[in-house]
């Protein structure tokens, strides 16, 4: 990593106010990630998430999407606990605390895209984990929307430089973090990889934020952070980028992360992608609708 | 519930009904004859082509046009009006925006790379199962554009064919309704296109670069000499065809394909189990299949 750089992006993320309007519900629903879903106390969520009116109503936005309904319409955030369970009202609210970090106008990304593009790599991330039948879906999900966090990271700390590698992304129809190497020295893995530490998120977590665009470095929970950079690929391949598309051929078998997941999931030999991917394309439409409705408020 | 049988409504609701014997007895003959093979999920489909046949024949039973085809003299001709009605589908210029993005993004990018090392400054596309016509006169305007860019100095050959004879005579008539042209941007409808009348006729210069010629993609003689293709295109064709037809075509196509080439499939279709010789490519928002295995993604030329 650049050093000067980096100095400053570590800088900034310690000072307090460095990252703005971070929830109030955010922070205990860190703490409960480290909890199964058991011994989370219900009650303080429902609590919690009624405190912040904006948050309350992008939840029950999510809650009643076609990606998380049920049958019955949710009208409040107790129905979604008992509608849609503690696992997936975690993950709507993660899904929504996102929107809430999302720098406003100065940043070179928008703001709509990316949250697509980061709820949308955790449905898909979510969904292929539970077709190679890895056996915790849950967490793919949440490894899938926080995999870019060091986008926000960027965005607040060294905002112009950012800039500068979004344009160049933009501009080459490159990935991003190609971009941030040529401009910045580092990209948004690293800086969100530090995020993370900042944030004391599970090591797991930690591990996909780090390595998602250099499957071959980590160390850990391989077979995650494999998932997720392809799940993040297929997003980027179909739609949901950063408001741009990348030209390029990819051939899924021939990437590094697949070769690490063939080796525990074997049964990837067989999986269907092109079916997977128009699957997916379904999923596209809806996540576009709820990203409209959701920051329309 | 009203018993299905007695109902005459769409066709979704007639799929519910056992088939008529003979209905099954068509569809193997199709097989047979001409290698396009309905699924019994789209028995449907095919009763309500027949239908048509039925109404023109002044024909009532399935029976009755099962003989038709069978045992008249003049059933070869019967079966071509039969596949004319099978085949005819609804179509337009520009149809799949992201295939022909990745077409001037990628594939002729790498091809312009590979043959322009070799000097041979030359494309041969394929158009199989052309249809009407919008496909194979839409690369081609495609291909002019390039050929003030990427492409100067090329030069470029699209082979168009399909079974239906009808189709490949309205291909050579090259005129189409408001329908055919909607996503056609108004700059390119009128710098290749002609008005006659209500219609558009495509120019001269779009076609010169176009061969049509009716091609039954089983007729293993024929297809044995479609080499040399940079790209094929076949759309919503091998849907027709039983898993065997399928696996004869597309081996066909990947001998006929160059190394360095690409094969596009329709929207929403797959080659999944049926070959396991082509590598999947997904490009942005489009896949197609290759011959060679590609570099992995990110990894820089």
């Amino acid at each position: 990593m650049n050093t000067t750089l980096a100095e400053v992006v570590r800088s900034r993320l310690r000072q307090v106010d460095s990252i703005p309007t971070v929830p109030a519900v955010l922070r205990p629903l860190l703490d409960y990630m480290h909890l199964p879903a058991e011994q989370v106390d219900v009650q303080e969520i429902v609590k919690l998430v009624s405190y912040d009116q904006a948050i309350t109503a992008q939840c029950l936005q999510l809650a009643n999407s076609p990606l998380f309904a049920r049958s019955h319409r949710i009208e409040s955030v107790k129905g979604a606990v008992i509608s849609i369970g503690v696992t997936r009202l975690r993950d709507v609210l993660l899904s929504c605390c996102l929107v809430n970090l999302v720098p406003g106008g100065k940043w070179a990304v928008n703001p709509v895209a990316y949250w697509e593009h980061s709820f949308g790599c955790a449905l898909v991330s979510q969904e292929f984990a539970r077709k190679i039948r890895f056996p915790d879906p849950e967490k793919a999900y949440l490894a899938g929307l926080l995999h870019d966090i060091g986008e926000l990271v960027n965005a607040f700390t060294i905002s112009d430089q950012s800039r500068a590698a979004v344009e160049m992304a933009m501009d080459q129809k490159i990935p991003l973090h190609e971009a941030e190497q040529a401009v910045l020295g580092f990209d948004h893995a690293e800086s969100g990889a530090l995020l993370a530490e900042h944030w004391q998120l599970p090591e797991d977590i930690i591990e996909v934020i780090r390595h998602h665009h250099n499957v071959g470095k980590a160390r850990q929970v391989r077979s995650l952070v494999a998932l997720v950079s392809l799940s993040d690929l297929l997003c980027r391949m179909r739609g949901l980028g950063y408001g741009y598309q990348d030209t390029a051929a990819v051939d899924f078998v021939c990437d590094p992360a697949w070769s690490v997941l063939e080796q525990e999931y074997p049964v990837i030999t067989q999986f269907d992608l092109l079916r997977f991917t128009y699957e997916m394309d379904e999923y596209t439409e809806e996540v576009r609708k709820l990203a409209a409705s959701v920051y329309r408020n | 519930m009203t018993n299905p049988s007695v109902v005459v409504g769409s066709a979704g609701q007639q799929a519910n009904r056992p088939s008529d014997p003979y209905l099954v007895k068509i569809r193997d003959l199709i097989y047979q004859l001409a290698g396009i093979f309905q699924p019994d999920n789209k028995l449907y489909f095919l009763e309500d082509r027949i239908a048509r046949r039925l109404k023109a024949l002044n024909l009532h039973t399935l029976r009755e046009y099962y003989d038709c085809l069978t045992l008249k003299g003049d059933r070869e001709a019967e079966l071509r009006n039969l596949l004319n009605e099978i085949t005819v589908g609804e179509t337009c210029f520009f149809r799949n925006n992201f295939q022909i993005d990745a077409l001037r993004k990628v594939v002729l990018p790498e091809i312009v790379e590979v043959k322009g090392k070799l000097n041979f400054r030359k494309l041969r596309i394929w158009s199989a199962g052309c249809s009407t016509g919008e496909e194979p006169h839409t690369l081609s305007i495609v291909l002019m554009e390039e050929q003030m860019g990427q492409l100067k100095g090329w030069s470029f050959e699209i082979v168009a064919t399909d079974l239906n004879e009808r189709s490949v005579a309205k291909c050579k008539e090259g005129i189409y309704g408001d329908y055919a042209m909607r996503n056609v941007a108004p700059a390119l409808r009128e710098k290749y296109f002609q008005k006659q009348g209500e219609q558009f006729r495509v120019r001269d210069e779009v076609r010169a670069s176009i061969n049509f010629s009716r091609l039954n993609l089983l007729d293993d003689s024929k297809m044995l000499f479609m080499k040399g293709m940079d790209v094929i295109f076949c759309a919503n064709v091998l849907i027709y065809f039983d898993l065997a037809s399928k696996r004869r075509v597309i081996q066909h196509f990947f001998n006929n394909l160059l190394p360095s080439g690409y094969f596009f499939l329709g929207h929403s279709e797959s080659l999944f189990s049926v070959n396991d010789q082509f590598h999947l490519v997904h490009f942005a928002g489009a896949t197609a299949y290759s011959k060679t295995p590609r570099k992995p993604a990110g990894v820089a030329k």
